[in-house]
Formats: structure tokens, sequence, C-alpha cells
């Protein structure tokens, strides 16, 4: 479903962030990125979909090259590719709705959509898709009247609007409490069990990986530090991960470093 | 360093108020000038008033006419001198021509415009149109720069192309800034404006020149008064609208 090859990404000025990656994830696996902040987690993902342009190697992404696209292959590409954002990443002044439907415009015909037109049918989808994460009723709100928790189903929602083979999902959780991860997280993992969707999420807490993931895959400085099932994390591995040289390696997950 | 700054600051002021021939005692020998000349003006004469009011009328048409073919016009202008969103080779470009064409006042285009049409309201409106478009353009490209780009990647992300990009992620963040930006500029255009008729422009300004030259005092400060009350009635109507939008 995923298979990337020797991905290499340097970010300006000169920061090498993905350092050689080789990876190849099969249809309907829930991957969990593990690694400390600065590991690469958010470059990779955004390689993916060329949010970030990779400086050398290939990645292909259910079937179709994302690498070496013209403009109008990778929007073909992108589309297949649901994106989750640890920030949610919504347009806050527009509706809960339209946001939702945001995620149909690599489908709908892109002259009527810029007068914010949208066909019967992906109106019906978006507000299904809505639905699925428990907040139709919430359609018509400005988004930014929305708590976190209900922001990111919303941007989950979108995610679904797409169609897509596959989700990313770059920290999900980590703008959000406890109880929320858990909700969040549940959401994924039925969307994964259900409807057979690849799910890639980066994680940053070591508990909430281990519980959700088919498969676990450790980054360390842009490269892969360890791959294998949840059941293989042995304290070993979790030093292979986090351990290093600035400072204590995090034995539990390390939790409140990166929320608000 | 500072005190060489304040003292070359200094000297260059001293020059200036010599070159300009500035005198404190010149503006005090004048002030019963301006008493004699403030006393003639009193009381308004109210006879003129029905022209005054078409004058200001025709005022507020030049700048709500122009500001708002601007503010269409500073649209493609604003995205494409915006330095997140337009391409380099069209950016610079874009960025030297606002900065060109803005560096030239209203009033200029007035006198240019007068020139090639005639006199009357339409180089008025004209010339708003040549100012406002590259100020509103400056204006807009600035909020577009100023945009979270969360947004703008979550849009970029569905597969959506450049101009619903555009559409989606960046409009919706800009819109409320740029109707605030033409609201400002409707008010700043209204006062401009009053000036145009000086120079044939049509307008207000030039009843009020016409009585000046007339020495129509009373005249003139009626047509003065109006000018007064139509600037605060439009710049409380806008800012009252403004405070709305954010």
């Amino acid at each position: 479903m995923i298979e990337v090859a020797g991905l290499r990404v340097v970010l300006p000025p000169a920061v090498v962030a993905v350092d050689g990656i080789d990876l190849a994830i099969q249809s309907g696996e829930f991957v969990v990125i593990l690694g400390r902040s600065g590991s690469g987690k958010t470059t990779f993902l955004r390689a993916l979909n060329r949010l970030v342009e990779p400086t050398a190697g290939r990645v292909r992404v259910a079937g179709r090259a994302v690498t070496g696209a013209g403009p109008a292959e990778l929007r073909a590409a992108r589309r297949q590719i649901g994106v989750i954002f640890q920030q949610f990443n919504l347009v806050r002044r527009a509706s809960v709705l339209d946001n939702v439907l945001a995620g149909r415009l690599g489908y709908v015909a892109p002259v009527p959509s810029l007068a914010g037109r949208f066909p019967a049918a992906d109106r019906t989808l978006a507000r299904e898709c809505l639905g699925r994460v428990g907040l139709a009723h919430l359609a018509e709100r400005r988004a930014d009247t929305l708590s976190g928790g209900e922001q990111q189903r919303v941007a989950i929602a979108r995610a679904l609007a797409q169609a897509p083979s596959v989700i990313l999902a770059d920290e999900p959780t980590a703008s959000l409490d406890p109880a929320l991860t858990t909700e969040i997280m549940g959401i994924l993992r039925s969307i994964n069990v259900e409807r057979g969707l690849t799910l890639v999420v980066s994680q940053h807490q070591l508990e909430t990986a281990l519980a959700y993931a088919t498969r676990i895959v450790g980054l360390r400085r842009g490269r892969v530090s360890f791959d294998g099932p949840p059941a293989a994390v042995t304290p070993a591995v979790v030093d292979a991960i986090y351990g290093g040289e600035e400072g204590n390696p995090p034995r539990v997950p390390l939790d409140r470093g990166e929320r608000q | 360093m500072r005190r060489a700054a304040i003292f070359v600051s200094l000297v260059v002021l001293a020059w200036v108020a010599w070159d300009t021939g500035a005198d404190p005692w010149r503006l005090a020998r004048g002030l019963p000038w301006i008493a004699d000349f403030l006393r003639r003006m009193l009381p308004p004469d109210p006879s003129v008033l029905p022209a005054a009011l078409k004058g200001a009328l025709l005022t507020v048409e030049i700048a709500l006419l122009g500001t708002a073919v601007a503010a269409v016009l500073a649209l493609p202008l604003g995205f494409l001198s915006a330095r997140n969103v337009a391409p380099a080779p069209i950016f610079y470009p874009a960025r030297t021509v606002l900065n060109l064409f803005r560096s030239v006042d209203t009033l200029v285009y007035a006198l240019i415009f007068v020139a090639a049409v005639g006199l009357g309201p339409f180089p008025g409106v004209l010339a708003v149109i040549a100012y406002t478009t590259t100020s509103l353009a400056k204006l807009y490209s600035e909020a577009i720069e100023g945009i979270e780009p969360g947004p703008v990647d979550a849009i970029t992300a569905t597969g959506a192309t450049r101009l619903q990009i555009l559409r989606f992620g960046v409009l919706p963040q800009v819109l409320p800034l740029f109707l605030s930006y033409i609201l400002y500029r409707l008010e700043t255009n209204i006062r401009a404006a009053t000036i145009l008729g000086f120079v044939g422009a049509g307008g207000i300004g030039f009843y009020l020149q016409t009585y000046l030259r007339m020495i129509d005092y009373p005249a003139a400060s009626t047509v003065l008064l109006v000018t007064i009350a139509m600037v605060m009635v439009v710049d409380a109507a806008s800012s009252r609208l403004r405070a709305r939008l954010v």
C-alpha cells in the first residue's frame, strides 16, 4: 500500500530530517511511528504526499507514484491519502460542513467548486462522514466554535470524505487531553478495522502507540531504529528509539512535552 | 553613536526650518488675520446648503465607485504580489509595479485624468481607482503573507488544485481583513475626494474652491461644515462596520 525506498529529506538550510528510510506498509496495517521530537516523524509523514519535497528516494502510495508525479498525477495521488494534523488545521471561519466538503476538492469539477458549489452526492457523503465521527448535529456551526476534540473529529471526517486508501496522522492527539486521546485513537482504530483503511500515525506517547498499533516503527535521527509488532517492544527497544545523547531516555511515555 | 545621531538630527531640523522659512513670530503676527478670516466666515450662508449637499453626495459617490472598482481590481494583484503564493518571477515584478504606482498620490492622478478625459466627477473616479487599486493590493498581499499555513496544508493534502487551495485555504482566512481594508480605504478616499474638486475632478471640493475664489466666505464655511459632517458620518459608519468584521 505504501512503498518507501531510500527516502531522504533535507530541510533548508541543511537539516537532514529524514536520512534514508526504506519501508513497505501493507494494506490494512495500523502503523504507529514512534520517536522523540526532532526524530523526523513529521517530515517523514509530510514527504509521503509531498507536503515537503523529498530530496531523494521514491514513494508510492496505493499503486501511484508520489515522487516524480506531475501536478495532475500528484493531485490524484494526494486525494487518496487523507491527512490528520496535530493542530487540526481546519479553516476556522468556515462551517464544519464546508470543512468536511473540502475533502471532496480532489474529485469535484474545479470551476463550480470555486463558486462554492458542490454536487448533492458530495454533500451527502460529507454529512455521512460527519455522522461517522458523531458530529452531524454540528454541521452548520463555525469550525472555531468547536472544542479541540471536536475539531479533530471534523478533521477526521474531512479525511474520510476523500474516500482515501490511506490515512496519515501526525501526532493527532498531542494537543488533546488523555480522555480525548482515547476517543480520537478509538475512532482511528475503528476506521482501520471497519473499512480496512491503512493508517500511519505518529505518536510520542509509548503507551498509546502500544495500545493501538499493529506495527511499530521507531525513528531516530531520521532513520528507522526499530520495526516490528508492539509485542516485540522491549525496554531495550524503547532505549533504541528514545535513548540518546540528549538527556535521559523517557522510559515511560514522554507525555506532557508537546501538549498545550 | 546615539549622541552623534541626535546631533545630526538637530542640525538637519535646524537647516530644514531655516530653508522653509519657518518663523514662529511670523505666525504670531498672522494670527489676527486668521481670526479676521474666521470672523468673515460667520455666520455660514444657508442658501448654498443644497449645492453643498449635492457636492457632498457626489464626493461620496466618487469615493464609493472608485473604491469598489479598486477593491476588485486589487484582488489578482494582491495574490500575485504575495510572497507565499506567487512564484518569485511574478512576485518581484508585481511588487515593484505596486510600489511604483503607490508612490503617486490620488491628487496627481486626478490632474492626469482631468487632462485626459476632461472635467467632472469621472476623472475623480479614475484617480481614486488608480491609487486605491495599488494601495489595496499591497494591503491584500500583506494579509495573504500573514495567513496560517496549517489550513493551506490541509487543503493541499486533499488533492486540490492551486486555485482551489487559494479559494478554500487562503481566501477564508483573509476575507475579513480584506473587507476591513476596503472600508478603511473608503474612509480615506472620501477625504481625498474632497480635494479632487480643486483640480476640476468633481465633488464638494469644487464648491469650496469656487466660493473661496469668489471671496464668499460665508458660503465657503457652509461647504466646510458639510464636508466635516460628511467625513464624520462616513467614518463612524465605516468603523462600526469594521468593528464587526474582526
